[in-house]
């Protein structure tokens, strides 16, 4: 939109003209006009990150509590379930490069504008509108014994290579990220291609002048001027991977077999609602919320000074 | 010629990879629609037509009465996201106050919190208040969740509207909320679509919130009634994909409607 590349440092420019009862009145009713979000964020957002931290030196049980300390997160961090926990969140983000780097070749296809480039767009960035809900019962048919998967694997002639994934800790772990990867290429490439499409031609035609081949164009030219869009879809992408797979999880594994493909997001809801450790779930939340956090903050810092 | 003979043979080349893409992109949805209109037997063998799966599903879970617990707690939750985030996007791009600009890079950490770290507490104040089971306790939470960003879509939408509109009114002796009704409200509405197009597909889809706050059968959702199918080890799979094509239908279609909403709604999430 206009003049919005700057959108996330200093919320206001209101205008500054001389007439201080007139800028006395619009600050009242700026005030109120911002208190119906105010109220909603601090009773329902605030309150419980507040709380979230609280509770993680507790012991509370959802109804009483008690202070512990350091408790929970010294048990935390000498449970070899949570280190495996945290690895399988280092399998996510290893994986996101993939779900960049596919997206990003298809884009380079579609900003080439063939026929039927738009119906291309539409059918790409339609798992958008589906439930991971959905999309994880589908992926079970996909990947089971009997499944879809197999059943290819056996018409081509590769019955040999037929496996059951979803049985074992690292093949169902590898099939929860297939089926991520497949659900965010959609996004990723309207990402690039909306970034292409800001791109101006003439750059390209002085490359092309200047003798530049299709290589050299891309790796010089178009990809320096994506940085930014890769960026931002490296950082929605990690933050999918970390804070939106719970249903797709929920779905296809239950974070099994065994904790194989259980992450972060999912050990907080089986601590507290499958074994009503509740405190220590909270622990296994600020966990999450500083990682995401540095994360978010990171990507914060390259944006801006990417942008001045 | 030959140039362009390579050229075309490529342009080619490139049409072929995106009609793969796109066969791996549609499966999914080719696959829910085919089996979902076979009977377990007919799915068995593997061809045939059937209505069977769709009648089973209504007699296993209450369809309807699901749909409509959506319908009512994503639209509940949509509506009050619109009025909070357009009003607090006004008054955070066009009128200011002190202490604004904090509030805001607040409201924006809040974008950043994970549904799952705040998850529990949010769970037992809303039990404590005796919200659970009921409707207004999880349109509160989604609305909760939504309007952070909602409200920077619309601060940064109000932002590109000049100013002296506004003076304008304010000159011809507009008080502040008239102003917002007739002239800043009405120029918003393709922020207003956008941030009800993504808001929609975002809690339609959701399974967390539902699962947790609305428990009864008599106010589940019906991503939710979807997820306990399944995990009631239900194998029959022609009904369980009735079940996601009844989930994902009206999903789809506000897509099909609104898509290029939606993609403006991400790109402006880049700040474009």
């Amino acid at each position: 939109m206009t003049g919005s590349s700057q959108a996330v440092p200093s919320a206001t420019r209101a205008p500054r003209r001389g007439r201080s009862h007139l800028g006395g009145s619009r600050r009242r009713a700026g005030f109120l006009f911002c208190l119906p979000v105010i109220l909603l964020e601090a009773g329902l957002l605030g309150l419980p990150i507040v709380q979230t931290f609280y509770y993680s030196f507790t012991d509370w049980n959802g109804l009483t509590s008690s202070w512990v300390g350091l408790n929970n997160y010294s048990q935390l961090f000498g449970d070899s379930t949570f280190w495996q926990v945290l690895g399988n969140n280092a399998l996510l983000l290893a994986s996101i490069p993939i779900a960049i780097v596919i997206p990003l070749a298809i884009a380079f296809l579609l900003n080439e504008h063939v026929a039927g480039w738009r119906f291309f767009r539409s059918v790409y960035f339609l798992p958008t509108a589906i439930s991971w809900v959905v999309i994880g019962l589908v992926a079970i048919r996909f990947f089971a014994a009997e499944g879809i998967l197999n059943g290819v694997l056996k018409t081509v002639g590769l019955g040999g290579i037929q496996t059951d994934l979803l049985s074992s800790e690292a093949g169902a772990m590898a099939a929860v990220i297939i089926t991520f990867i497949w659900s965010v290429f959609g996004t990723n490439t309207i990402i690039f291609i909306t970034g292409m499409a800001t791109m101006d031609r003439e750059v390209y035609e002085a490359a092309h002048v200047d003798g530049a081949g299709a290589w050299t164009t891309l790796l010089h030219v178009t990809l320096p001027m994506l940085q930014r869009f890769i960026q931002f879809a490296f950082i929605l992408t990690l933050v999918t991977a970390f804070t939106a797979l719970f249903s797709l999880i929920f779905v296809m594994t239950s974070g099994g077999p065994g904790f194989g493909t259980t992450t972060l997001e999912f050990f907080v809801y089986e601590k507290a609602f499958n074994t009503g450790a509740f405190g220590l779930a909270a622990a296994i939340g600020v966990v999450l919320f500083v990682v995401v956090f540095a994360i978010s903050i990171t990507q914060l810092r390259l944006f801006r000074s990417r942008v001045d | 010629m030959m140039p362009q003979a390579r050229r075309r043979l490529n342009r080619t080349v490139i049409f072929l990879a995106l009609v793969v893409v796109a066969v791996l992109m549609l499966f999914p949805f080719v696959f829910m629609i085919l089996i979902a209109n076979q009977s377990y037997d007919q799915y068995l063998a593997g061809s045939g037509f059937s209505l069977d799966s769709w009648r089973q599903l209504f007699a296993a879970l209450p369809v309807l009465q699901e749909l409509l617990n959506s319908s009512i707690v994503t639209g509940g939750a949509v509506l009050i996201i619109l009025v909070v985030s357009s009003m607090g996007g006004f008054a955070f791009a066009k009128l200011g106050y002190p202490g604004g600009s904090v509030v805001f890079l607040l409201l924006l950490a809040g974008m950043m919190v994970p549904v799952q770290s705040i998850v529990i507490p949010e769970f037992v104040n809303i039990s404590q208040v005796g919200l659970i089971n009921q409707y207004p306790g999880a349109i509160l939470v989604y609305a909760a969740l939504g309007a952070p960003f909602a409200t920077y879509l619309m601060t940064t939408y109000y932002r590109g509207i000049p100013t002296e509109l506004m003076e304008a009114s304010l000159m011809d002796g507009a008080s502040y909320p008239q102003i917002f009704v007739r002239v800043m409200l009405p120029l918003s509405v393709p922020a207003i679509v956008t941030i009800t197009v993504l808001q929609f597909i975002q809690i339609w889809d959701d399974l967390l919130i539902g699962l947790l706050f609305l428990q009864t059968p008599e106010t589940r959702t019906i991503t939710v009634g979807l997820a306990t199918l399944q995990s009631g080890r239900m194998v029959n799979i022609p009904v369980l994909m009735a079940g996601s094509l009844a989930s994902a239908l009206p999903a789809i279609i506000v897509y099909l409607i609104f898509q290029r909403h939606l993609v403006r709604g991400l790109t402006m999430g880049i700040g474009k």
